[in-house]
């Protein structure tokens, strides 16, 4: 067995939404592997079909044609983590109540729940805010409940959907180092969406370009620089070249 | 310093136009051919009909009849109007079957119903709680039913994610997001229910605050009428003030102003 088999294997997605008649193809024959434990970077102009691509991975979305293969079978709900870029929290539940949920949905009882809880509200460096609602926290730390809410179901698949789209840039920066510690500490799949190319080097083991819309994959890119990588670096620089002057126009 | 000015001028402006609706009272008052009674008498007749009674019973306790009515409705309304929106938000083929009836139902005033409601029910207390619960459980349905339509779709799909299944999505996602919207209905509902409580007492009642009105009116006893027409208000404003406190105790992420 290779170290690196395939998680996941999509083959041939299409979707196409009808709207007042006019129909638009958001995705078309979108084929790629997401490999064990690998961080990869989707990376594509706005607009191009990401979150639907997501949605469809997390099945809150059905494709019109083509397959997704899971290593070990299809998960069920709750099986695969997903970070949203509007943070969906639940705003009538505290730090700790949100973290917890997928566990308690789970029917894990609150003992056990609120501990396990706890070593994810403290991984995002929150300790001491369990009790805040979300409306009392800024948005970086929102996003970071967001990600020990995903976390915390152990599921081995992560999907984030621009996560940190909706952050200013300074926290944006603590939020990508803060993201690839937490890879680091608890191996998982992430398959991350982006519509930044800084973002998507400075994080990604590899980066598939998108298309714009019908999207497919254009081009992959595997990212070899030593982390922590740097912004100025010649290679880092080079590699936002290649990809920059490959990125469709979203008009 | 602009902020203490608002300060002050947020405590005086309702000192002001409160005296001002007094004076503007007095002088009408005064007019030759008046009709109303002027803010002295009124308040004299308020404080003699708290001690002297009017068909035995003094004003906190026509008061407390009138509330009393006004509770047992609301408590049901809450619980029958509540769970009616929740199936109707929830279920489609319930909201298929329903609506329809429910349509129809909706914009008829709760004080037509009061000539077939006593011709079935009597002049009791019944009738007059049933009444102001067909005034209260209607924008309690209205407002739960249409928060759960427009609970933010994101929720859902976190929800989803996280592995809740069917009746989960209902009891943690949708119910405790749609507390907010249900709660606005509860209060639209109190004060639609105190309105419907005076009117039917106006048509047949021995006691409670729209009977004392109608007593007011047979014996020309307009600072009666003026008196009670306060107390009235006074009271729903009581009421409402009690309840929007209760909001910010039952649903902090929404109404309290922690940042």
């Amino acid at each position: 067995m290779a170290v690196l088999e395939n998680k996941i294997s999509v083959r041939n997605l299409c979707k196409t939404y009808e709207m007042k008649g006019n129909s638009h193809e958001v995705l078309r024959n979108m084929s790629f592997d997401v490999r064990e434990n690998e961080f990869l970077v989707l990376l594509g102009p706005g607009q191009c079909g990401k979150t639907v691509l997501l949605n469809i991975l997390a099945e809150l979305e059905q494709p019109d044609g083509g397959e997704i293969v899971f290593a070990g079978g299809r998960p069920r709900m709750g099986e695969i983590g997903f970070v949203f870029q509007k943070y969906a929290l639940f705003p009538w539940k505290t730090v700790m109540g949100n973290v917890e949920m997928s566990l308690k949905l789970r029917g894990v009882d609150k003992e056990t729940r609120r501990a396990a809880a706890q070593e994810y509200i403290d991984m995002v460096g929150l300790s001491g805010f369990e009790k805040a609602l979300p409306k009392q926290l800024s948005g970086g730390m929102k996003q970071r409940v967001g990600i020990a809410r995903a976390y915390a179901s152990e599921a081995s698949i992560m999907l984030m959907d621009e996560p940190f789209g909706a952050l200013d840039a300074q926290t944006r920066y603590q939020m990508e180092d803060e993201i690839l510690r937490i890879c680091e500490k608890k191996k998982r799949t992430v398959v991350f969406v982006t519509n930044n190319v800084e973002e998507a080097i400075y994080l990604g083991d590899r980066i598939l370009l998108l298309s714009s819309r019908p999207s497919s994959v254009k081009e992959e890119y595997v990212v070899d620089l030593p982390r922590p990588r740097k912004h100025t670096d010649p290679a880092f620089l080079a590699l936002r070249n290649r990809i920059v002057s490959n990125t469709d126009l979203n008009i | 310093m602009k902020h203490n000015k608002d300060r002050i001028l947020s405590m005086l402006l309702p000192l002001i136009s409160l005296g001002l609706f007094f004076v503007l009272w007095f002088w009408l008052a005064r007019a030759e051919d008046s009709m109303i009674p002027t803010p002295y008498e009124t308040l004299l007749r308020l404080l003699e009909i708290c001690r002297k009674p009017i068909s035995k019973a003094t004003l906190p306790i026509h008061i407390w009849v009138s509330l009393r009515r006004v509770l047992i409705a609301f408590f049901c309304a809450i619980v029958m109007g509540v769970s009616f929106g929740v199936a109707l938000g929830w279920n489609r083929t319930f909201r298929a079957l329903v609506n329809p009836i429910f349509e129809i139902l909706r914009p008829i005033p709760p004080i037509a119903w009061i000539p077939l409601i006593i011709l079935w029910c009597g002049i009791g207390e019944l009738p007059k709680v049933i009444i102001v619960l067909i005034g209260s459980v209607v924008p309690i349905v209205l407002n739960t039913y249409s928060g759960m339509k427009e609970i933010d779709p994101l929720l859902l799909d976190a929800g989803k994610v996280l592995g809740a299944g069917r009746r989960q999505l209902l009891w943690e996602i949708t119910l405790p997001a749609t507390v907010p919207a249900i709660l606005a209905g509860i209060r639209t509902a109190l004060s639609s229910g105190w309105m419907c409580v005076v009117a039917a007492e106006m048509i047949a009642a021995r006691q409670g605050v729209g009977f004392l009105i109608v007593r007011g009116q047979e014996s020309g006893d307009t600072a009666l009428i003026v008196a009670c027409m306060l107390v009235i208000g006074v009271v729903s404003m009581l009421l409402s003030t009690v309840l929007i406190k209760l909001e910010g105790v039952l649903c902090p992420w929404q109404f309290s102003k922690t940042k």
